[in-house]
Parts: structure tokens; sequence; C-alpha cells
């Protein structure tokens, strides 16, 4: 059987790409699963789980870019500023201290891979 | 777009990080200017401070934050000497002092520790009058937690709402007190929006007021100036 039919354009969810670079402290490191456990469990606090839902929030797991700590998330158009300062709120990934910086928010995933936001070219 | 933060505390003054580290990080997050802002205790000239940094590059402004209104009346007293003349609000005489005070140029937190929001119509009119701006601060969010925050945030929202309708200048600021509480612009701008600011008003509060408050600054400085609007001619 064959899966669904893709929506036609005017009825899909208008996305955002956020793509952000994380400054750690000096001589502090971190890794993915701190950064994942850290955005999910702001969004959670600061939003609820009903808010994180009309988000449409998702990490993006193959756009992150372990050696210049940069990488992209999702979320629909309409929660741009609530993600943002979502991540706002976010001083700590485990026990070292960070800042995130944003690159850029785009409507599609090419335009953030053009001016090499992101490693993975897939 | 250029970008300020107007309040940010280093270790001169309450604050834990260097200047030095303050700069270099808030040029990373891409700001143009900001304003190291300390106490009246450590007073001294901002000619004095401000000559260690290079300013040429990147806008350093000096300013200094009343806590009291005996400090706002000293303060006053020496408003050519530095930039920015921030109050720090939470009891209602202090907010009332600087709203009515046309050398203030920023209210920071008038709904600090209460439980109204500090701010209402009549002190709204005034400082719209005086062009005095009305500060969102971040880090008012960022330390507090659950329902703290929540109540933060709805007397904030409530300030915004009163400053929109009488047009009162709005600024947004990180209020950070080291190099790692200083915030994106596209992240002070977001949480505008999330107090009820368009997003044009809230891009406006991280570039256009602040750029305007050290405009007026600038006059305020100047030994022509007398009061708002008034000044010598020769």
């Amino acid at each position: 059987m064959k899966g669904l039919k893709n929506l036609p354009l005017s009825l899909r969810e208008r996305k955002r790409y956020i793509a952000f670079k994380i400054i750690p402290e000096e001589g502090e490191d971190f890794t993915y699963s701190d950064l994942q456990a850290g955005i999910w469990n702001t969004l959670l606090d600061f939003l609820g789980e009903y808010g994180v839902s009309r988000t449409s929030f998702w990490l993006m797991k193959d756009c992150w870019d372990e050696g210049q700590k940069m990488g992209i998330l999702r979320c629909n158009h309409k929660s741009i500023d609530v993600v943002l300062t979502s991540l706002g709120m976010i001083d700590r990934l485990g026990d070292n201290r960070i800042t995130f910086k944003i690159l850029n928010i785009t409507g599609t995933i090419n335009s953030i891979k053009k001016k090499n936001y992101c490693s993975f070219k897939g | 777009m250029k970008c300020f933060d107007l309040h940010v505390s280093p270790a001169f003054s309450e604050g834990r990080s260097s200047p030095e580290q303050i700069i270099e990080r808030a040029r990373l997050l891409g700001f143009s200017g900001i304003c190291l802002v300390d106490g009246i205790k450590n007073y001294k000239p901002h000619r004095e401070i401000k000559s260690s940094f290079d300013t040429k590059k990147f806008g350093i402004f000096i300013g200094f934050e009343a806590t009291k209104a005996s400090d706002l009346d000293r303060l006053v007293g020496k408003r050519r000497e530095f930039d920015i003349l921030i109050v720090k609000g939470g009891d209602l005489k202090i907010n009332r002092r600087a709203v009515e005070t046309p050398e203030v140029d920023i209210l920071s937190i008038p709904e600090y520790e209460r439980i109204d929001s500090g701010f209402n119509h009549i002190m709204a009119k005034l400082a719209k009058t005086n062009q005095v701006a009305l500060e969102i601060n971040f880090r008012e969010a960022l330390n507090s937690h659950k329902s703290t925050r929540s109540h933060i945030m709805q007397k904030m929202a409530l300030n915004m709402m009163l400053a929109k309708k009488f047009r009162v200048p709005v600024i947004t600021t990180s209020g950070a007190f080291s190099h790692l509480q200083l915030k994106d612009p596209y992240i002070l701008s977001s949480f505008g929006v999330l107090l009820g600011l368009t997003p044009e008003e809230s891009r406006a509060a991280i570039s256009k007021t602040p750029e305007d408050i050290i405009t007026v600054s600038k006059e305020k400085q100047a030994e022509e100036w007398i009061m708002l609007g008034v000044k010598v001619v020769k």
C-alpha cells in the first residue's frame, strides 16, 4: 500500500528553519544529547506540553555540526518568537555555560544549506 | 540594523564579568554598542571609565543607575558627566520620580518585587512627556522560574500595553550581570513580541529607540542643554 498522498502546498504548514550556533565557555564542552535535553526541557518548562505541540518544534539531528557547534531547528511560522525566547532561557547545557547565537531564520532548509550554516548536504 | 543593549552590569559594578569579556561577547552576538551601567557608590565621570576602551569600532556608553530618590537627585546634578541615566523601579515613589524627571533616560523594571505592575496611565503620560523609556529586562524572566516568571511576564505585558497606548518609548535589554547573560538581538526582539509588541515595535526597541536615547543623551551632555526642548542658541 502506498503512503499518504502529499498535502497540496496551500494546506501544508508553513515552516521556519532557525540556524543557530552555540558559544560555550572556554574549556567547557557539551554533547549533542546535552543540547537535546536542554532545549526540550526548557521548551516544556516555558511553554508546557500543549504549548510545545502548537509550535511543531523539531531539532534536526542530521544538521548538527559538532565541530562548529552549529545546528538547525524547525518550527512553524507562528511560533518563531516563542521558540526564540525559549532558547534565550537556556544558559546551561548539563554543567556547561553557553550562549545561543541565532545565525539565520529561513523558510526553506535549502536556503540555510546554501549559506553553509549546515554541514549536512543530503 | 544596528542593535544596542543599554543595560549591562560589568565587574566594576554589580556584575561578574570584566568589561572586555562583555564587549567581546556583545560584538560576537552582533550588537553595535552597549551601555555599561554602574551604581552611584563607585561614581566616576564617564571619561575616566571610557578612556580604557576603544570606542571607535564599537559603541561603549557609560550609564548610572539610581535605586533611591537621593541617588537620583545626586545623579541628576551630574547629568552632563555620563551617557545614560537609568532608574531602577519597584518603589512607587521612585517610579513616579523617574517619569517626572526629564534628565532620566530609562525606567527599569517598575514591577520589581511588586504585586501590581508599578506603572499606570498617569505615569505613562508623564513618561511620554519627559521621553523616559520603559525597559523590558530579559534577566527578570531569565532568573525567575515557574509561577514567579509567569507573574513577572504578566506585569511586563500590562506595562507594555500602557506603553503602546500612550506611545511611551520602549527598549529591550538583556540586563546582563555577566557576559553569559547577554542575549542575541533576535531573542530580545522575540521577547518583546511575546509581551505584546508588534514585530516592528519590538525591533525598534533594540535598535531605533536606543539610538534615539543615545542621540538625546549627547544633547543632554552639551553645555547648551537646559531641559527637554530648551537649549541655549548662541
